[in-house]
Protein backbone atom coordinates (compact mmCIF):
# COMPACT_ATOMS: atom_id res chain seq x y z
CA UNK A 1 0.00 0.00 0.00
CA UNK A 2 1.33 3.52 -0.67
CA UNK A 3 2.41 4.68 2.73
CA UNK A 4 3.07 8.18 3.95
CA UNK A 5 5.56 7.12 6.57
CA UNK A 6 9.01 5.65 6.32
CA UNK A 7 9.86 2.04 7.01
CA UNK A 8 12.58 1.69 9.70
CA UNK A 9 15.84 2.85 8.21
CA UNK A 10 17.78 -0.15 9.39
CA UNK A 11 16.78 -3.73 9.83
CA UNK A 12 19.35 -4.03 12.60
CA UNK A 13 17.69 -1.23 14.48
CA UNK A 14 14.31 -2.86 14.07
CA UNK A 15 15.71 -6.09 15.47
CA UNK A 16 16.85 -4.12 18.50
CA UNK A 17 13.65 -2.11 18.84
CA UNK A 18 11.16 -4.94 18.28
CA UNK A 19 12.03 -6.82 21.48
CA UNK A 20 11.72 -3.46 23.23
CA UNK A 21 8.26 -3.21 21.74
CA UNK A 22 7.19 -6.50 23.19
CA UNK A 23 8.51 -5.42 26.54
CA UNK A 24 6.83 -2.12 25.83
CA UNK A 25 3.71 -4.25 25.53
CA UNK A 26 3.54 -3.90 29.26
CA UNK A 27 3.72 -0.15 29.23
CA UNK A 28 0.18 0.48 27.98
CA UNK A 29 -3.29 -0.81 28.60
CA UNK A 30 -6.35 -0.27 26.43
CA UNK A 31 -9.24 0.92 28.55
CA UNK A 32 -11.55 0.81 25.55
CA UNK A 33 -11.38 0.04 21.83
CA UNK A 34 -14.24 1.00 19.53
CA UNK A 35 -14.01 0.03 15.87
CA UNK A 36 -16.50 1.51 13.41
CA UNK A 37 -16.69 -0.07 9.99
CA UNK A 38 -18.41 2.09 7.37
CA UNK A 39 -19.42 -0.33 4.65
CA UNK A 40 -19.18 0.89 1.09
CA UNK A 41 -18.73 -0.50 -2.39
CA UNK A 42 -15.15 -0.55 -3.56
CA UNK A 43 -13.89 1.10 -0.37
CA UNK A 44 -14.57 0.37 3.27
CA UNK A 45 -13.62 2.99 5.86
CA UNK A 46 -12.62 1.64 9.26
CA UNK A 47 -12.09 3.97 12.22
CA UNK A 48 -10.68 2.45 15.40
CA UNK A 49 -10.51 4.52 18.55
CA UNK A 50 -8.12 3.30 21.25
CA UNK A 51 -8.49 4.79 24.72
CA UNK A 52 -5.04 4.01 26.14
CA UNK A 53 -3.66 4.28 29.63
CA UNK A 54 0.07 4.32 30.28
CA UNK A 55 1.37 1.87 32.88
CA UNK A 56 4.89 3.29 33.02
CA UNK A 57 6.37 6.75 33.06
CA UNK A 58 7.59 8.15 29.75
CA UNK A 59 5.52 5.86 27.52
CA UNK A 60 5.43 7.45 24.09
CA UNK A 61 5.48 4.63 21.52
CA UNK A 62 2.20 2.79 21.04
CA UNK A 63 2.02 -0.34 18.91
CA UNK A 64 -0.98 -1.48 16.87
CA UNK A 65 -1.38 -4.86 15.21
CA UNK A 66 -3.14 -5.82 12.00
CA UNK A 67 -4.00 -9.39 11.12
CA UNK A 68 -2.78 -10.77 7.79
CA UNK A 69 -6.10 -10.63 5.99
CA UNK A 70 -6.89 -7.13 7.24
CA UNK A 71 -3.43 -5.88 6.29
CA UNK A 72 -3.76 -7.30 2.77
CA UNK A 73 -6.84 -5.16 2.21
CA UNK A 74 -5.61 -1.98 3.92
CA UNK A 75 -4.49 0.77 1.54
CA UNK A 76 -4.48 3.80 3.81
CA UNK A 77 -3.48 4.02 7.44
CA UNK A 78 -3.46 7.20 9.47
CA UNK A 79 -3.13 7.84 13.19
CA UNK A 80 -4.28 10.95 15.00
CA UNK A 81 -5.11 12.01 18.51
CA UNK A 82 -8.85 12.39 19.01
CA UNK A 83 -9.93 15.93 18.21
CA UNK A 84 -6.63 16.91 16.55
CA UNK A 85 -5.97 17.15 12.84
CA UNK A 86 -2.21 16.55 12.86
CA UNK A 87 -1.05 13.13 11.71
CA UNK A 88 1.14 11.23 14.16
CA UNK A 89 4.42 9.68 12.92
CA UNK A 90 3.89 6.05 12.02
CA UNK A 91 6.57 3.38 11.61
CA UNK A 92 5.99 0.11 9.81
CA UNK A 93 7.59 -2.86 11.50
CA UNK A 94 6.36 -5.35 8.95
CA UNK A 95 5.26 -8.89 9.46
CA UNK A 96 6.08 -10.56 12.73
CA UNK A 97 6.63 -14.25 11.87
CA UNK A 98 6.02 -15.61 15.37
CA UNK A 99 2.73 -13.89 15.97
CA UNK A 100 1.43 -13.73 12.39
CA UNK A 101 0.53 -10.04 12.62
CA UNK A 102 1.72 -6.82 11.06
CA UNK A 103 2.93 -4.27 13.60
CA UNK A 104 2.95 -0.49 13.39
CA UNK A 105 4.20 1.92 16.00
CA UNK A 106 2.79 5.35 16.64
CA UNK A 107 4.77 8.08 18.31
CA UNK A 108 2.64 10.07 20.71
CA UNK A 109 3.36 13.81 20.69
CA UNK A 110 3.82 13.88 24.48
CA UNK A 111 5.10 10.95 26.52
CA UNK A 112 2.53 9.72 29.02
CA UNK A 113 3.27 9.08 32.67
CA UNK A 114 1.75 6.28 34.76
CA UNK A 115 -2.06 6.26 34.64
CA UNK A 116 -2.23 9.11 32.13
CA UNK A 117 -4.63 8.50 29.26
CA UNK A 118 -4.86 9.40 25.61
CA UNK A 119 -7.36 8.72 22.82
CA UNK A 120 -5.88 7.52 19.54
CA UNK A 121 -7.93 7.43 16.36
CA UNK A 122 -6.65 5.11 13.62
CA UNK A 123 -8.34 5.53 10.26
CA UNK A 124 -7.88 2.93 7.58
CA UNK A 125 -9.36 2.49 4.13
CA UNK A 126 -9.74 -1.05 2.85
CA UNK A 127 -9.91 -1.90 -0.85
CA UNK A 128 -11.31 -5.09 -2.42
CA UNK A 129 -12.72 -6.03 0.98
CA UNK A 130 -16.24 -6.55 -0.38
CA UNK A 131 -17.49 -8.81 -3.13
CA UNK A 132 -20.86 -9.01 -4.87
CA UNK A 133 -23.22 -11.68 -3.57
CA UNK A 134 -25.04 -13.11 -5.51
CA UNK A 135 -22.25 -12.92 -8.07
CA UNK A 136 -24.67 -12.56 -10.96
CA UNK A 137 -27.70 -10.32 -11.19
CA UNK A 138 -30.21 -9.60 -13.90
CA UNK A 139 -30.80 -6.07 -15.13
CA UNK A 140 -33.87 -5.64 -12.94
CA UNK A 141 -32.33 -7.17 -9.82
CA UNK A 142 -30.72 -5.26 -6.99
CA UNK A 143 -27.10 -5.27 -5.90
CA UNK A 144 -25.81 -6.79 -2.67
CA UNK A 145 -22.31 -7.10 -1.32
CA UNK A 146 -20.65 -9.19 1.36
CA UNK A 147 -17.99 -7.96 3.75
CA UNK A 148 -15.83 -10.28 5.80
CA UNK A 149 -13.77 -9.30 8.81
CA UNK A 150 -12.52 -10.60 12.11
CA UNK A 151 -14.55 -10.06 15.21
CA UNK A 152 -11.94 -8.88 17.68
CA UNK A 153 -9.48 -6.03 17.24
CA UNK A 154 -5.94 -7.30 17.87
CA UNK A 155 -3.60 -5.46 20.17
CA UNK A 156 -0.31 -6.31 21.87
CA UNK A 157 -1.74 -4.84 25.08
CA UNK A 158 -4.50 -5.94 27.43
CA UNK A 159 -7.94 -4.58 26.59
CA UNK A 160 -10.56 -3.85 29.21
CA UNK A 161 -13.51 -3.51 26.85
CA UNK A 162 -13.96 -3.42 23.09
CA UNK A 163 -16.80 -3.31 20.62
CA UNK A 164 -17.17 -3.24 16.85
CA UNK A 165 -19.90 -1.37 15.01
CA UNK A 166 -20.61 -2.22 11.41
CA UNK A 167 -22.58 0.49 9.62
CA UNK A 168 -24.24 -0.22 6.31
CA UNK A 169 -25.16 2.61 3.92
CA UNK A 170 -28.70 1.27 3.65
CA UNK A 171 -30.84 -0.33 6.39
CA UNK A 172 -31.35 -3.40 4.19
CA UNK A 173 -28.99 -5.92 5.75
CA UNK A 174 -29.76 -9.41 4.47
CA UNK A 175 -27.75 -11.34 7.03
CA UNK A 176 -24.91 -11.01 9.51
CA UNK A 177 -22.90 -13.58 11.43
CA UNK A 178 -23.73 -14.15 15.07
CA UNK A 179 -20.55 -15.80 16.34
CA UNK A 180 -20.90 -18.49 18.97
CA UNK A 181 -18.65 -19.48 21.84
CA UNK A 182 -17.11 -16.07 22.21
CA UNK A 183 -15.20 -16.12 25.48
CA UNK A 184 -15.22 -12.50 26.40
CA UNK A 185 -18.89 -11.74 26.77
CA UNK A 186 -21.97 -13.08 28.48
CA UNK A 187 -24.53 -10.89 26.72
CA UNK A 188 -25.73 -11.15 23.14
CA UNK A 189 -22.73 -10.92 20.84
CA UNK A 190 -24.47 -9.08 18.00
CA UNK A 191 -27.28 -6.54 18.13
CA UNK A 192 -28.80 -4.84 15.11
CA UNK A 193 -30.42 -1.43 15.23
CA UNK A 194 -31.40 0.13 11.89
CA UNK A 195 -28.36 0.07 9.65
CA UNK A 196 -25.84 -0.59 12.45
CA UNK A 197 -24.77 -3.95 13.82
CA UNK A 198 -22.93 -3.79 17.13
CA UNK A 199 -20.68 -6.68 18.15
CA UNK A 200 -19.78 -6.67 21.80
CA UNK A 201 -18.99 -5.37 24.32
CA UNK A 202 -16.14 -7.83 24.95
CA UNK A 203 -14.41 -7.63 28.30
CA UNK A 204 -10.92 -8.38 29.59
CA UNK A 205 -9.14 -9.47 26.46
CA UNK A 206 -5.47 -10.43 27.03
CA UNK A 207 -2.73 -9.26 24.62
CA UNK A 208 -4.07 -10.64 21.37
CA UNK A 209 -1.29 -10.02 18.82
CA UNK A 210 -0.27 -13.66 18.92
CA UNK A 211 -0.90 -16.57 16.55
CA UNK A 212 -2.36 -18.52 19.45
CA UNK A 213 -5.12 -15.99 19.89
CA UNK A 214 -5.76 -15.87 16.14
CA UNK A 215 -6.17 -19.65 16.03
CA UNK A 216 -8.15 -20.24 19.18
CA UNK A 217 -10.09 -17.17 20.15
CA UNK A 218 -10.64 -15.06 17.01
CA UNK A 219 -13.94 -15.37 15.16
CA UNK A 220 -14.93 -14.34 11.65
CA UNK A 221 -17.93 -12.25 10.79
CA UNK A 222 -19.65 -11.73 7.45
CA UNK A 223 -22.21 -9.05 6.70
CA UNK A 224 -24.42 -9.31 3.64
CA UNK A 225 -25.96 -5.96 2.78
CA UNK A 226 -27.72 -4.20 -0.04
CA UNK A 227 -25.71 -1.47 -1.78
CA UNK A 228 -27.57 1.08 -3.90
CA UNK A 229 -24.63 2.76 -5.65
CA UNK A 230 -22.40 1.50 -8.44
CA UNK A 231 -19.14 -0.18 -7.41
CA UNK A 232 -16.54 1.44 -9.63
CA UNK A 233 -13.05 0.10 -10.02
CA UNK A 234 -10.35 1.71 -12.13
CA UNK A 235 -8.21 -1.30 -13.05
CA UNK A 236 -5.57 0.88 -14.65
CA UNK A 237 -4.88 4.60 -14.73
CA UNK A 238 -2.12 6.17 -16.81
CA UNK A 239 -1.56 9.86 -16.26
CA UNK A 240 0.86 11.90 -18.35
CA UNK A 241 1.61 15.50 -17.38
CA UNK A 242 3.59 17.62 -19.83
CA UNK A 243 5.13 20.94 -18.86
CA UNK A 244 5.66 23.52 -21.61
CA UNK A 245 7.52 26.73 -20.92
CA UNK A 246 7.03 28.28 -24.39
CA UNK A 247 3.30 27.77 -24.24
CA UNK A 248 3.08 28.34 -20.45
CA UNK A 249 0.92 25.24 -20.31
CA UNK A 250 0.46 22.07 -18.29
CA UNK A 251 -1.23 19.33 -20.27
CA UNK A 252 -2.65 16.40 -18.32
CA UNK A 253 -3.84 13.30 -20.14
CA UNK A 254 -5.46 10.41 -18.30
CA UNK A 255 -6.10 6.98 -19.72
CA UNK A 256 -8.71 5.08 -17.72
CA UNK A 257 -9.61 1.42 -17.76
CA UNK A 258 -12.90 1.22 -15.86
CA UNK A 259 -14.51 -1.90 -14.50
CA UNK A 260 -17.91 -2.24 -12.86
CA UNK A 261 -17.13 -4.49 -9.90
CA UNK A 262 -20.76 -5.16 -9.10
CA UNK A 263 -22.59 -8.43 -9.79
CA UNK A 264 -22.05 -9.76 -13.33
CA UNK A 265 -24.95 -9.31 -15.70
CA UNK A 266 -27.11 -12.44 -15.89
CA UNK A 267 -28.47 -12.94 -19.37
CA UNK A 268 -28.20 -10.39 -22.12
CA UNK A 269 -28.40 -6.61 -21.93
CA UNK A 270 -31.86 -5.36 -22.89
CA UNK A 271 -31.84 -1.81 -24.21
CA UNK A 272 -35.61 -1.72 -23.83
CA UNK A 273 -35.40 -2.65 -20.17
CA UNK A 274 -32.69 -0.04 -19.66
CA UNK A 275 -34.76 2.71 -21.32
CA UNK A 276 -37.82 1.72 -19.29
CA UNK A 277 -35.87 1.96 -16.06
CA UNK A 278 -34.58 5.41 -17.00
CA UNK A 279 -38.02 6.58 -18.04
CA UNK A 280 -39.57 5.62 -14.72
CA UNK A 281 -36.61 7.03 -12.78
CA UNK A 282 -35.64 3.66 -11.30
CA UNK A 283 -32.06 3.12 -12.48
CA UNK A 284 -30.46 -0.16 -11.44
CA UNK A 285 -27.66 0.29 -8.85
CA UNK A 286 -25.25 -1.94 -10.74
CA UNK A 287 -25.40 0.07 -13.98
CA UNK A 288 -23.15 3.07 -14.54
CA UNK A 289 -24.76 5.29 -17.19
CA UNK A 290 -22.55 8.33 -16.66
CA UNK A 291 -19.60 9.56 -14.63
CA UNK A 292 -19.11 12.92 -13.05
CA UNK A 293 -15.50 13.98 -12.60
CA UNK A 294 -14.25 16.96 -10.63
CA UNK A 295 -11.36 18.34 -12.62
CA UNK A 296 -9.13 21.22 -11.50
CA UNK A 297 -10.27 24.83 -11.89
CA UNK A 298 -9.01 26.91 -14.80
CA UNK A 299 -8.78 24.15 -17.40
CA UNK A 300 -9.60 24.58 -21.07
CA UNK A 301 -9.60 22.54 -24.29
CA UNK A 302 -10.62 19.26 -22.67
CA UNK A 303 -10.81 16.20 -24.93
CA UNK A 304 -12.48 12.84 -24.35
CA UNK A 305 -12.06 9.97 -26.77
CA UNK A 306 -11.97 6.20 -26.71
CA UNK A 307 -10.89 3.45 -29.12
CA UNK A 308 -13.66 4.28 -31.59
CA UNK A 309 -12.95 8.02 -31.64
CA UNK A 310 -14.17 11.21 -30.07
CA UNK A 311 -17.06 10.82 -27.64
CA UNK A 312 -19.35 13.79 -27.94
CA UNK A 313 -21.64 12.87 -25.03
CA UNK A 314 -19.83 14.92 -22.45
CA UNK A 315 -20.37 18.31 -20.88
CA UNK A 316 -17.67 20.40 -19.25
CA UNK A 317 -18.45 23.28 -16.96
CA UNK A 318 -15.24 25.14 -16.16
CA UNK A 319 -14.53 27.40 -13.24
CA UNK A 320 -11.97 30.24 -13.30
CA UNK A 321 -8.36 29.61 -12.28
CA UNK A 322 -7.39 29.57 -8.64
CA UNK A 323 -3.97 30.88 -7.57
CA UNK A 324 -1.03 28.45 -7.37
CA UNK A 325 -0.82 26.50 -4.15
CA UNK A 326 -4.28 27.54 -2.92
CA UNK A 327 -6.48 24.84 -1.40
CA UNK A 328 -8.89 23.79 -4.14
CA UNK A 329 -12.45 24.67 -3.22
CA UNK A 330 -13.74 25.02 -6.76
CA UNK A 331 -13.69 22.36 -9.42
CA UNK A 332 -14.52 22.13 -13.08
CA UNK A 333 -17.23 19.53 -13.53
CA UNK A 334 -17.07 17.12 -16.43
CA UNK A 335 -20.05 14.84 -17.04
CA UNK A 336 -19.06 11.89 -19.16
CA UNK A 337 -21.56 9.57 -20.76
CA UNK A 338 -19.76 6.54 -22.24
CA UNK A 339 -21.03 4.98 -25.45
CA UNK A 340 -22.82 2.28 -23.48
CA UNK A 341 -23.92 2.00 -19.85
CA UNK A 342 -21.35 0.00 -17.92
CA UNK A 343 -23.33 -2.90 -16.48
CA UNK A 344 -21.99 -5.27 -13.81
CA UNK A 345 -18.82 -7.03 -14.89
CA UNK A 346 -18.34 -4.81 -17.95
CA UNK A 347 -15.30 -2.72 -18.80
CA UNK A 348 -14.80 0.60 -20.54
CA UNK A 349 -11.62 2.43 -21.42
CA UNK A 350 -11.13 6.02 -22.54
CA UNK A 351 -8.67 8.89 -22.73
CA UNK A 352 -9.39 12.22 -21.10
CA UNK A 353 -7.08 15.22 -21.29
CA UNK A 354 -7.01 18.96 -20.77
CA UNK A 355 -4.74 21.99 -20.84
CA UNK A 356 -4.24 24.36 -17.94
CA UNK A 357 -2.17 27.53 -17.48
CA UNK A 358 1.28 26.72 -16.07
CA UNK A 359 0.99 29.75 -13.77
CA UNK A 360 -1.49 27.76 -11.64
CA UNK A 361 0.94 24.92 -11.07
CA UNK A 362 4.51 26.17 -11.34
CA UNK A 363 6.63 28.74 -9.61
CA UNK A 364 10.07 30.16 -10.35
CA UNK A 365 12.57 30.90 -7.61
CA UNK A 366 14.87 33.61 -8.99
CA UNK A 367 17.45 33.18 -6.23
CA UNK A 368 18.22 29.53 -7.03
CA UNK A 369 17.01 29.52 -10.65
CA UNK A 370 14.73 26.59 -9.86
CA UNK A 371 11.27 25.91 -11.14
CA UNK A 372 8.82 24.11 -8.83
CA UNK A 373 5.83 22.41 -10.39
CA UNK A 374 3.03 20.49 -8.69
CA UNK A 375 1.28 17.66 -10.50
CA UNK A 376 -1.82 16.06 -8.93
CA UNK A 377 -1.45 12.27 -8.71
CA UNK A 378 -4.96 11.57 -9.96
CA UNK A 379 -8.51 12.89 -10.22
CA UNK A 380 -10.23 11.40 -7.21
CA UNK A 381 -13.45 9.58 -8.05
CA UNK A 382 -15.16 9.29 -4.64
CA UNK A 383 -15.81 5.73 -3.54
CA UNK A 384 -13.67 4.11 -6.21
CA UNK A 385 -10.39 2.25 -6.06
CA UNK A 386 -7.51 2.49 -8.54
CA UNK A 387 -5.77 -0.87 -8.81
CA UNK A 388 -2.75 0.25 -10.81
CA UNK A 389 -1.63 3.81 -11.49
CA UNK A 390 1.27 5.16 -13.51
CA UNK A 391 2.10 8.86 -13.38
CA UNK A 392 4.48 10.27 -16.00
CA UNK A 393 5.77 13.82 -15.70
CA UNK A 394 7.46 15.22 -18.81
CA UNK A 395 9.66 18.23 -18.16
CA UNK A 396 10.88 20.77 -20.76
CA UNK A 397 13.82 19.80 -22.96
CA UNK A 398 17.19 20.38 -21.33
CA UNK A 399 15.88 20.36 -17.75
CA UNK A 400 18.63 19.66 -15.21
CA UNK A 401 18.94 19.14 -11.43
CA UNK A 402 15.66 17.25 -11.39
CA UNK A 403 14.30 16.36 -7.94
CA UNK A 404 10.85 15.04 -7.17
CA UNK A 405 8.94 14.75 -3.91
CA UNK A 406 6.01 12.39 -3.56
CA UNK A 407 3.32 12.40 -0.82
CA UNK A 408 3.46 8.57 -0.57
CA UNK A 409 6.36 6.39 -1.73
CA UNK A 410 5.91 4.96 -5.21
CA UNK A 411 6.30 1.27 -5.98
CA UNK A 412 8.64 2.09 -8.84
CA UNK A 413 10.43 5.27 -9.94
CA UNK A 414 12.38 5.86 -13.15
CA UNK A 415 13.69 8.81 -15.13
CA UNK A 416 13.90 8.34 -18.89
CA UNK A 417 13.79 10.40 -22.07
CA UNK A 418 10.61 11.26 -23.95
CA UNK A 419 10.79 12.49 -27.53
CA UNK A 420 8.04 14.78 -28.71
CA UNK A 421 7.42 17.64 -31.17
CA UNK A 422 10.40 19.83 -32.14
CA UNK A 423 12.73 17.87 -29.83
CA UNK A 424 16.42 17.30 -30.49
CA UNK A 425 17.81 15.58 -27.40
CA UNK A 426 14.43 14.66 -25.90
CA UNK A 427 12.69 15.65 -22.68
CA UNK A 428 13.28 14.15 -19.22
CA UNK A 429 10.36 12.00 -18.11
CA UNK A 430 9.74 10.86 -14.53
CA UNK A 431 7.62 7.70 -14.25
CA UNK A 432 6.09 6.70 -10.91
CA UNK A 433 3.99 3.59 -10.30
CA UNK A 434 1.37 3.17 -7.60
CA UNK A 435 -1.16 0.51 -6.63
CA UNK A 436 -4.41 0.40 -4.64
CA UNK A 437 -5.13 4.11 -4.54
CA UNK A 438 -8.27 5.25 -2.73
CA UNK A 439 -10.13 8.52 -2.47
CA UNK A 440 -7.68 9.56 0.27
CA UNK A 441 -4.75 9.47 -2.14
CA UNK A 442 -5.45 12.73 -3.95
CA UNK A 443 -2.10 14.39 -3.29
CA UNK A 444 0.39 16.38 -5.37
CA UNK A 445 3.83 15.40 -6.64
CA UNK A 446 6.30 18.29 -6.54
CA UNK A 447 9.17 18.45 -9.03
CA UNK A 448 12.00 20.97 -8.93
CA UNK A 449 14.25 21.50 -11.93
CA UNK A 450 16.36 24.10 -13.69
CA UNK A 451 16.19 25.06 -17.35
CA UNK A 452 19.11 27.19 -18.59
CA UNK A 453 18.44 29.86 -21.24
CA UNK A 454 20.29 27.82 -23.85
CA UNK A 455 17.91 24.90 -23.27
CA UNK A 456 14.94 27.20 -23.82
CA UNK A 457 16.46 28.19 -27.16
CA UNK A 458 16.92 24.59 -28.33
CA UNK A 459 13.59 24.44 -30.12
CA UNK A 460 13.77 27.68 -32.13
CA UNK A 461 17.39 26.85 -33.00
CA UNK A 462 16.37 23.39 -34.20
CA UNK A 463 13.71 24.84 -36.52
CA UNK A 464 16.12 27.60 -37.64
CA UNK A 465 18.67 24.93 -38.55
CA UNK A 466 16.04 23.05 -40.55
CA UNK A 467 15.10 26.21 -42.47
CA UNK A 468 18.78 27.05 -42.99
CA UNK A 469 19.29 23.57 -44.42
CA UNK A 470 16.50 24.18 -46.93
CA UNK A 471 17.98 27.55 -47.89
CA UNK A 472 21.43 26.00 -48.32
CA UNK A 473 19.91 23.40 -50.61
CA UNK A 474 18.27 26.21 -52.57
CA UNK A 475 21.63 28.02 -52.81
CA UNK A 476 23.28 24.88 -54.14
CA UNK A 477 20.37 24.15 -56.48
CA UNK A 478 20.69 27.56 -58.10
CA UNK A 479 24.35 26.91 -58.90
CA UNK A 480 23.89 23.53 -60.59
CA UNK A 481 23.12 23.44 -64.30
CA UNK A 482 20.28 21.00 -64.98
CA UNK A 483 19.89 21.76 -68.67
CA UNK A 484 20.05 18.73 -70.93
CA UNK A 485 21.75 20.57 -73.82
CA UNK A 486 24.32 23.24 -73.18
CA UNK A 487 24.01 26.32 -75.38
CA UNK B 1 8.20 13.90 4.99
CA UNK B 2 9.94 17.06 6.13
CA UNK B 3 11.38 17.39 2.60
CA UNK B 4 7.91 17.10 1.14
CA UNK B 5 6.47 19.72 3.44
CA UNK B 6 9.36 22.10 2.76
CA UNK B 7 9.01 21.79 -1.01
CA UNK B 8 5.25 22.24 -0.62
CA UNK B 9 5.92 25.49 1.26
CA UNK B 10 8.46 26.53 -1.37
CA UNK B 11 5.91 25.86 -4.09
CA UNK B 12 3.36 28.04 -2.37
CA UNK B 13 5.81 30.87 -1.65
CA UNK B 14 7.58 31.24 -5.01
CA UNK B 15 6.14 33.68 -7.54
CA UNK B 16 4.05 32.06 -10.26
CA UNK B 17 5.69 31.03 -13.52
CA UNK B 18 5.55 33.71 -16.20
CA UNK B 19 6.58 32.95 -19.77
CA UNK B 20 9.13 35.03 -21.67
CA UNK B 21 6.48 35.88 -24.23
CA UNK B 22 2.86 36.40 -23.05
CA UNK B 23 0.70 33.55 -24.29
CA UNK B 24 -2.01 35.83 -25.69
CA UNK B 25 0.58 37.40 -27.98
CA UNK B 26 1.76 34.13 -29.49
CA UNK B 27 -0.76 33.83 -32.38
CA UNK B 28 -0.01 37.38 -33.54
CA UNK B 29 3.71 36.82 -33.15
CA UNK B 30 3.43 33.62 -35.18
CA UNK B 31 1.58 35.44 -37.97
CA UNK B 32 4.05 38.32 -38.08
CA UNK B 33 7.16 36.14 -37.94
CA UNK B 34 5.95 33.61 -40.48
CA UNK B 35 4.81 36.36 -42.90
CA UNK B 36 8.26 37.91 -42.62
CA UNK B 37 9.84 34.49 -43.22
CA UNK B 38 7.67 33.99 -46.30
CA UNK B 39 8.49 37.47 -47.64
CA UNK B 40 12.20 37.01 -47.07
CA UNK B 41 12.15 33.56 -48.66
CA UNK B 42 10.43 35.06 -51.70
CA UNK B 43 13.04 37.82 -51.81
CA UNK B 44 15.78 35.19 -51.48
CA UNK B 45 14.47 33.45 -54.56
CA UNK B 46 14.84 36.61 -56.62
CA UNK B 47 18.46 37.29 -55.68
CA UNK B 48 21.09 36.88 -58.42
CA UNK B 49 23.91 34.36 -58.12
CA UNK B 50 27.19 35.80 -56.78
CA UNK B 51 30.63 34.29 -56.32
CA UNK B 52 30.55 35.00 -52.58
CA UNK B 53 26.85 34.71 -51.72
CA UNK B 54 27.00 37.16 -48.83
CA UNK B 55 23.66 38.81 -49.55
CA UNK B 56 21.91 35.48 -50.12
CA UNK B 57 23.31 34.05 -46.92
CA UNK B 58 22.28 37.11 -44.94
CA UNK B 59 18.71 36.94 -46.23
CA UNK B 60 18.60 33.16 -45.73
CA UNK B 61 19.85 33.45 -42.12
CA UNK B 62 17.34 36.15 -41.30
CA UNK B 63 14.52 34.11 -42.83
CA UNK B 64 15.61 30.95 -40.94
CA UNK B 65 15.83 32.72 -37.60
CA UNK B 66 12.43 34.34 -37.98
CA UNK B 67 11.03 31.04 -39.20
CA UNK B 68 12.46 29.20 -36.20
CA UNK B 69 10.70 31.41 -33.68
CA UNK B 70 7.61 31.68 -35.89
CA UNK B 71 7.14 27.91 -36.03
CA UNK B 72 7.49 27.54 -32.24
CA UNK B 73 4.92 30.32 -31.77
CA UNK B 74 2.67 28.65 -34.37
CA UNK B 75 2.79 25.29 -32.63
CA UNK B 76 1.83 26.89 -29.31
CA UNK B 77 -1.02 28.88 -30.90
CA UNK B 78 -2.67 25.81 -32.38
CA UNK B 79 -2.56 23.87 -29.12
CA UNK B 80 0.58 21.75 -29.49
CA UNK B 81 2.37 23.18 -26.50
CA UNK B 82 5.99 22.41 -27.35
Amino acid sequence: MPRHWRAPFSFLLSVVILPLCTSAANSFENTAIVRTVELGGALVHVTTTYAVKALEDGSSVYTIALAEQEHAHTSWLEAKLKGESERLPLEDFGFHQDSGVFLYTIELPKALNTNQTANLVIETVQTHATYPWPEEAGQKDGQSLKYEAELLVLSPYKTAVQRTKVRSPSPQIHSYTTPEDVEFTTDAVATKSGATITYGPFHDIPPSATSDFADKKQKHITVHYSYDYPVLEVTKLERAAEVSHWGANLNIEDKYWLHNAGPRLKGHFSRLEYQTQNYFGRPAPHTIPALQLHLPAGIHDAYYYDLVGNVSTSHLRTTPSIPKGAAPNQYSVLELRPRYPIVGGWNYSFTLGWDSPLEDYAGYDKATGKYVVSVPIMTVIPGSVVDEAEVKIVLPEGATDIEYFVPYPALDETISTHISYLDTVGRPKITLKYAQLTDKHGGNIYVTYKVPFSAHMKKPVAVTTAFAGIFTLALAWKRVDFRIRRK
Amino acid sequence: MADYLSVQALHKATPAFSPAVPVALLPYLAFVLLSATFALAFYFSTLPKEKIPAHELAVASAASLLGGFGVVALFCSVGVYV
